[in-house]
């Protein structure tokens, strides 16, 4: 700590508060932003392997459309949806609504459940109408 | 207590000055997150659509202009969005000469996801 930094009380940390839904919800969402990250990259090397051509585009295929590059691309989508859905319910807070605490539970409940629901029903209609197989 | 005091002078003057640009941040979070909803279903909705296509189908579906239109807007509004967000974390839990150089880090990698993403469209365009 530097010379300059006054004696200031430290608040309490994770390890001090009882989890509650909204306070993992809130680091879900910063969690799930930095996983995007690497989502947003996958996208761009899938653009420039399309630009390079056919056979830079199947070499990408190989890797994508495998049960491991599936499972990447599942939770990529997971992380996406969540961060979807929780940016959805940061915007209706920012409208001033839903502030009293169990109001803020319940909408929390509800997007993380909407994040989950448009993940599976997202991989749903892929293997249900033959777009992906194992 | 003069140091108390300098600290509470520096934040009085970091306050003057995002005073003249804080909202505009806080509102380019929100607008391009406001901007993603439909942009990110849409891509959802065209992944599902070109899944399993292979090489030709991905191919016809970005030389489709309006695609490649909102492929670029999307790249660009994501793009935007991941910089102030990764800036935000950055600036919460990372203090000292680190964070300048972390954000900086951010910046290029930023710049390298818009000239891959711009520079495809581009390239797949050029060869129509």
């Amino acid at each position: 700590m530097s010379q300059d930094t006054p004696h200031r009380p430290l608040s309490p940390h994770l390890q001090i508060w009882r989890w509650h839904i909204t306070m993992l919800s809130s680091i879900l969402h910063r969690v799930t932003g930095s996983a995007n990250v690497a989502g947003l990259i996958m996208v761009a090397a899938w653009l420039v392997c399309l630009a390079m051509g056919r056979e830079a585009y199947t070499v990408f295929l190989s890797l994508a459309a495998s049960p491991l590059g599936l499972l990447i691309w599942f939770g990529l989508s997971l992380s996406g949806f969540v961060h979807l859905t929780g940016g959805l319910r940061h915007l209706i807070w920012d409208m001033g609504l839903g502030f009293t605490p169990k109001n803020a539970d319940t909408l929390t409940f509800w997007t993380l459940v909407l994040g989950v629901v448009l993940t599976l029903g997202f991989w749903a209609l892929l293997f249900f109408c033959g777009k992906v197989s194992l | 207590m003069s140091t108390n005091r300098d600290v509470g002078a520096k934040s009085v003057k970091s306050w003057k000055v995002s005073e003249h640009h804080g909202a505009a941040e806080w509102l380019a979070e929100r607008f391009t997150a406001l901007a993603l909803i439909p942009l990110t279903l849409w891509s959802a909705w065209s992944a599902l659509k070109i899944a399993g296509g292979g090489f030709d189908a991905a191919l016809a579906f970005v030389k489709a202009p309006v695609n490649a239109a909102v492929i670029g807007l999307t790249a660009l509004i994501c793009v935007w969005h991941m910089y102030m967000g990764l800036k935000v974390i950055i600036e919460d839990y990372i203090a000292g000469p680190l964070r300048g150089f972390l954000i900086f880090l951010v910046f290029l990698l930023s710049a390298v996801l818009l000239v891959a993403t711009l520079g495809a469209l581009y390239f797949v365009h050029q060869g129509a």
